[in-house]
């Protein structure tokens, strides 16, 4: 089990984060060109950047939106806190970084992160549970909509067992393995699910503004290439 | 052209060509993206779209059919779906090894059902976290619909009429009808401010305003447009009606933006023709925003004119004191219902307010109210479609005849003809104690020409 965890730590870690970060870039570098394209194409290339900005800052604090949803719209804000900080601010996982590529960070107290992950576990139940439980979001669900908490779930159990033999069942080596590998999967997922809003966020609001910025004369181009530029109406 | 058995759908479409459906609607949607600017946009969606379900709780259509074709977000899937599977890559991946998805004639139907029981209000735009805009969703798809024929027929009669009809204008009024028409509410105004001379300027060249409202307002909004008149003399303002065209609509917006496109450019000519400055939009929502978006995306720089709403007009005059109303003319209690084409992304909410404040006893809002209004329920052209009545009043109507009963008004106002025409039959099919009214019917008992000459009251009862 020791050199599994070695390989799981080592060359699949490093497919995995190489997978991520190719995988971004290309979504962040497509994204980029397709809004540059939009705004080549458009006559009016004025771009509220303040309701833009405000729109995009209003989603990254959305205290505003709690009211319809309560618990779903709260659970949702805490996972996405929980999530994000927990892996990035863990001081185990900056030891990491440190011995690997010798560069580190200020990490959260050890207390913190353990509450994080219990509330990153609990959270991820109830949204796996909200969608299950309303014909709405089953009627809307995908199988990744169901599978991605679920997985999200596996690297914070098996963490926090893993920080915490006293209550952990299993072997430390296999809690671990299974805690990097479902890691590895779940980076390495982030391009290809929907899990790469995690690029494309910030740039949302502002597509959906250029999406009315539209193209003179696309009609009549649209007319022509279907042969009906003389057809009456 | 070939027409089999029709289609059921729940509004009248003109008789189509069913051959190759399927194959039409792809070529029609190549040709969109080839030429448009949206597929960018549905690869940005494609990618973000997370299904979590905030929409569902925004939208009035679902949250009174609770039929799932309503949630927005699966709708918008309905279109997304075949861009993936026709115009991605990966669709095409996917295709041979596990995507069983194919577009079908059955699947046009739906989407066709789908896209006209939203009502593009754009009100779940601003509940979805990652800001997919559904109604440019819906926008984008009937105009691939309508590529293949598939449109309602009272958006495509109408717009026939304006573009290539002899009156030019959606209703069809010729021009001697609407000179008529003119004289006569010149007349009922002499009656409201004798001796006031206020006129109805035709072909003035050289006017700052040339006025556009909806053309239907002058068969049936008589009192609205004899309120935009009144405004218009006792601000003193130069404007005039083109004769060659003086409809404001543009049901482009709602299906089609090579229709779009075209009747902003036959309106700008129209202000060109009579060198005049401005384009004056009258009490009409998706006019208003047709008018600006339009001149914004369509219009070439030299030839681009201000588009100005009447309501922003008068709000303006009001407040540097040079329309003058008088205080509490009206007595009953008076809502305001937010045409969402104005409102929602915040251009036209306080301007009627501060009017309606001012000459109303008793002004009380709706909830919501502004930017987060809900849709009367006839919005993105639907109202157009008499066969589809019973929908959009009882299920697209259902949340505004609980919100305007609420409020206990005896009046609701809304400054939109599509709104006024959706929020009568909803008034009707509700049975609420209630009388709908544009915002200039109400100034027209409340303005007080520079003079000081202020209006007649009308005879008790009297309607015009």
């Amino acid at each position: 089990m020791a050199e599994w965890l070695e390989w799981a730590r080592g060359p699949a870690f490093r497919l995995a984060i190489a997978l991520m970060i190719l995988g971004l870039l290309r979504l962040a570098i497509l994204n980029a060109v397709n809004i540059m394209n939009v705004l080549a194409h458009a006559r009016d290339r004025n771009i509220p950047w303040k309701t833009v900005l405000a729109d995009t800052a209003g989603w990254f604090f959305p205290y505003k939106k709690v009211r319809p949803q309560i618990v779903f719209t709260i659970a949702s804000f805490l996972f996405h806190v929980s999530v994000i900080v927990t892996p990035i601010f863990l001081a185990a996982h900056i030891r990491l970084w440190e011995r690997g590529v010798g560069i580190s960070w200020a990490a959260i107290p050890q207390t913190a992160a353990d509450y994080l992950t219990l509330i990153a576990i609990a959270s991820a139940a109830v949204l796996f549970t909200k969608r299950a439980s309303a014909r709405a979001t089953r009627a809307l669900s995908r199988p990744q909509d169901y599978l991605l908490p679920l997985l999200i779930m596996v690297p914070f159990v098996s963490g926090y067992l893993a920080m915490h033999p006293g209550i952990n069942p299993f072997q430390y080596n296999s809690t671990m393995f299974v805690h990097v590998m479902s890691g590895n999967v779940l980076l390495a997922l982030i391009p290809f699910t929907k899990l790469s809003h995690v690029v494309l966020f910030p740039t949302t609001q502002l597509v959906s503004e250029m999406a009315w910025h539209l193209a003179p004369g696309a009609g009549r181009e649209v007319a022509v290439t279907l042969g009906k530029e003389n057809e009456p109406i | 052209m070939k027409t089999k058995e029709q289609p059921r759908y729940t509004y009248q479409i003109e008789p189509i060509e069913l051959e190759e459906r399927p194959k039409r609607f792809l070529d029609a949607f190549a040709a969109v993206l080839r030429h448009s600017n949206y597929a960018p946009v549905l690869d940005a969606y494609l990618r973000i779209r997370a299904k979590c379900s905030m929409c569902t709780v925004d939208c009035q259509v679902y949250q009174a059919s609770g039929d799932p074709q309503d949630i927005p977000c699966l709708r918008s899937e309905l279109l997304l779906s075949v861009y993936r599977r026709y115009f991605t890559l990966s669709g095409m991946l996917k295709a041979p090894l596990f995507d069983d998805f194919r577009l079908t004639d059955e699947y046009i139907d739906r989407m066709a059902e789908a896209y006209y029981r939203c009502t593009a209000c754009k009100r779940c735009k601003y509940s979805c976290p990652l800001g997919i805009d559904h109604a440019l969703i819906t926008h984008l798809a009937r105009w691939i619909l309508a590529e293949i024929e598939i449109v309602p027929k009272a958006l495509k009669v109408s717009v026939r009429e304006q573009l290539e009809g002899d009156t030019r204008n959606t209703s069809a009024i010729p021009f001697v009808g609407l000179k008529d028409t003119c004289e006569f509410l010149e007349e009922e105004l002499e009656e409201v401010y004798p001796g006031a001379g206020i006129k109805f300027p035709i072909d003035v060249e050289d006017a700052e305003y040339v006025f556009f409202p909806a053309v239907s307002d002058y068969l049936l909004e008589a009192d609205t447009l004899m309120g935009n008149a009144a405004m218009l003399h006792a601000i003193g303002a130069s404007w005039t009606i083109g004769s060659r065209n003086f409809d404001g609509i543009d049901y482009g917006l709602f299906y089609s933006d090579r229709m779009w496109e075209r009747i902003i450019h036959d309106q700008v000519a129209e202000i060109h023709r009579l060198n005049g400055k401005k384009m004056l939009i009258g009490e009409c929502g998706h006019a208003s925003r047709a008018g600006k978006e339009g001149m914004a995306n369509f219009i070439p720089k030299e030839d681009k004119v201000p588009v100005v709403n009447i309501m922003e007009l008068a709000y303006e005059k009001f407040t540097s004191g040079e329309l003058n109303l008088i205080e509490n003319a009206i007595s009953e209690r008076t809502t305001y219902h937010d045409p969402c084409n104005i409102s929602r992304k915040g251009w036209i909410i306080e301007q009627p307010r501060a009017i309606l404040r001012h000459i109303c006893k008793e002004f009380v809002e709706m909830h919501p109210h502004g930017t987060e209004n809900y849709c009367c329920g006839g919005g993105g052209g639907t109202v157009s479609v008499d066969e589809i009545r019973k929908f959009r009043t009882s299920i697209g109507g259902a949340t505004k005849a609980g919100q305007i009963k609420a409020t206990g008004a005896k009046i609701v106002v809304t400054p939109c003809a599509n709104c006024k025409k959706q929020i009568d039959e909803v008034i009707a099919d509700h049975k609420l104690d209630v009388e709908r009214k544009g915002l200039h019917d109400l100034m027209l008992q409340a303005i007080i020409m520079p003079n000081g000459q202020r209006p007649k009251p009308k005879p008790e009862g009297e309607e015009f």
